[in-house]
């Protein structure tokens, strides 16, 4: 058919908005006009939504998240010659240093039954944590050029991080398990070991509480990028990554501190799922269970917060 | 080109009310260093090689409302506010004082070339579409379209931090423009295109203002701004010297840039001092309605020739 199309015929009335429009005809003879808009049809732009609006715009980035994620975790490895095997690699290569060090020079286990596979759970999932928190923090600066570009929910860059770190961690995990079944003493599984992932979940929410809760602390003080390696040395110190809790059984303060801490909870339930065969106790599962929660609702709520800051460069 | 007058029914799509911005930003300059501060701030500021903090005013009292199928075009010299006044609509950064109204999310394309420098472009297009809210079939439907409009050729599929300036600028225009977006925001971005690129984004603009959208441009080339807009504003120093349409307001800018170009501070003062004299007021008043609303929402609307036209009882 080649008749030609009329254009559609103007559905509109007298709306209230139009109405709102008529005033600016009749007020622009004037020297000063005024504009009148209405809110039923505009919207402050960069205003926080409210949290439940925020959290469904931040799953409806779930693609971008797992993009994001995906793509920074291939393109750390991009510019090597083994390319994406680095990711298995370094880990393997990283447990075998310290097999090589603590299992066969110096043979420190202390009174630990089976140092080396203490030793390993506690780095490499330390190292998790200390990953999704200081590049946690580092985020909302290394994410500015996104930032600048669309309008999202910002808490996608944080937790972009912690996905990306998961993504690392998962050849970790496989380098650690294969680190203790193979190496001497051997472990074998029990269904101790089916609680480990439970384990895991928790953490992956405190290190995201964590990764929140900085990310914004950093944007308002930048010296804290600066303090806070050293306060991860420490808090990895303090968590009996090297060496075991007895050692301070004459100090009953200092082991009831380091007992509430949440990644020697971590550390300690991984290694009771993994090594000792046994179920970590009720005190252990509600005491981690309190701080996850806790770090991941105060520190989404506070990141929420300043969600209009961001955008300053 | 479309008239903004002959149609006075065009819906509001942007309402920036009264706004300011200021920023907080360390100064070099010596007077600075000497003036006010007592002994022990000037002792600090030298022991920690800070430098004084200075009070920048980037914008001061702009209001105007921008409607649908509107061009507008910002002129003024650098520095006078341009950039700052398109990052506050788009809700990157949040006034001191006054609000920014609009009808949907606006979409800025600024000049840092990079999104992610280490992906290709090809993965920045994927991740772009999904950072604006595309779903992954959407984004992959929109690949494509984006490579063809960018026309980089081979070189889509090279690291994005490999582009030239030109080619980072194109690819921007390019994914932000797959989500039709009603209100875009232009920061100079095709200023670096080459003269086929300038077409083919021209022809994209008009089709986003046809669809009842409004294009924002920044540019120094008053040029420009009249072939391309059909209103224009001009900053200096942060002030709104005149917003008008782009032929008139464009060619009093060249005579002022012209002026101040050619060190006639005299001529140049009584040509900003005429615009001022001549600027008409703008009053935004928000009225708040918290009813339901009475008419069809836009994007519910027949996407083309949609526009309410004028017509009067």
């Amino acid at each position: 058919m080649s008749a030609p199309v009329p254009p559609p015929q103007p559905s509109s009335s007298a709306t209230s908005a139009d109405v709102a429009d008529l005033y600016k005809e009749i007020f622009t003879g004037q020297q000063a006009a005024l504009e009148v808009v209405s809110t039923g049809r505009l919207s402050q732009v960069g205003a926080r939504p409210p949290i439940g609006t925020y959290l469904k715009q931040l799953w409806g980035r779930r693609h971008f998240l797992w993009a994001e994620a995906r793509a920074k975790v291939t393109s750390g490895t991009r510019e090597t010659l083994l390319g994406q095997a680095w990711l298995v690699i370094s880990p393997i290569l990283n447990g075998l240093a310290y097999y090589l060090i603590f299992g066969l020079i110096l043979n420190t286990s202390r009174g630990i039954e089976n140092f080396l596979g203490y030793l390993v759970i506690g780095v490499f999932l330390f190292q998790f944590t200390t990953q999704c928190v200081t590049n946690g923090a580092k985020s909302i600066q290394s994410g500015r050029n996104l930032i600048r570009a669309f309008s999202f929910p910002r808490a996608s860059l944080p937790i972009s991080v912690v996905l990306r770190s998961m993504l690392n961690l998962v050849p970790t995990l496989a380098a650690m398990l294969l680190i203790i079944v193979l190496l001497p003493p051997a472990e074998a599984w029990t269904t101790a070991s089916l609680l480990f992932p439970i384990v895991l979940v928790l953490q992956v929410m405190l290190a995201t509480g964590l990764a929140l809760l900085f990310a914004r602390m950093t944007t308002v003080i930048p010296d804290l990028s600066q303090l806070l390696g050293v306060a991860m040395r420490i808090w990895l110190y303090a968590s009996a990554v090297f060496f075991s809790i007895d050692r301070f059984a004459e100090y009953p303060s200092i082991v009831g501190i380091m007992e509430a801490n949440p990644m020697f909870m971590v550390l300690d339930a991984a290694r009771d799922c993994l090594l000792y065969a046994t179920v970590p106790d009720a005190g252990t599962w509600i005491g981690l269970s309190a701080w996850s929660v806790g770090a991941l609702v105060v520190g989404f709520l506070f990141f929420w917060q300043g969600e209009e800051s961001y955008g300053r460069a | 080109m479309a008239e903004p007058e002959s149609n006075p029914f065009a819906q509001a799509t942007v309402a920036v009310q009264n706004v300011h911005v200021r920023y907080r930003v360390p100064s070099t300059d010596a007077a600075e260093r000497r003036r006010g501060a007592n002994f022990v701030k000037r002792a600090a500021r030298t022991v920690l090689g800070n430098d004084p903090k200075v009070l920048v005013r980037a914008l001061s009292g702009i209001s105007f409302v921008a409607k649908s199928g509107e061009q507008i075009g910002l002129v003024g010299q650098n520095g006078s506010g341009k950039s700052t006044l398109l990052r506050i609509i788009a809700g990157l950064e949040n006034p001191a004082r006054g609000r920014v109204l609009a009808e949907s999310t606006p979409v800025l394309i600024g000049v840092n070339a990079a999104l992610v420098p280490d992906l290709s472009g090809e993965q920045n297009i994927r991740l772009g579409c999904l950072a604006m809210g595309l779903s992954p079939e959407q984004a992959e439907e929109a690949v494509p379209d984006v490579k063809q409009l960018a026309g980089l050729g081979k070189s889509i599929y090279l690291p994005m931090k490999t582009y030239s300036s030109g080619m980072g600028a194109r690819l921007r225009f390019a994914i932000a423009t797959a989500a039709n977006p009603h209100i875009l925001l232009i920061d100079e971005a095709l200023a670096t295109g080459d003269a086929a690129f300038r077409e083919r984004s021209e022809a994209r603009m008009q089709r986003l203002r046809q669809g009842a959208g409004t294009v924002f441009l920044v540019s120094h080339a008053a040029q420009t701004i009249e072939e391309s807009c059909t209103r224009a504003i001009w900053l200096n120093k942060g002030r709104l010297v005149l917003d008008g349409p782009a032929q008139d307001v464009a060619l009093r800018y060249r005579k002022w840039a012209w002026a101040v170009a050619k060190d006639k501070p005299d001529e140049a003062k009584q040509i900003i001092e005429k615009a001022f004299s001549e600027r008409e007021q703008t009053h935004v008043h928000v009225e708040d309605t918290k009813q339901p609303r009475q008419y069809t929402a836009r994007h519910v609307r027949a996407p083309k020739n949609a526009r309410p036209t004028a017509q009067r009882k």
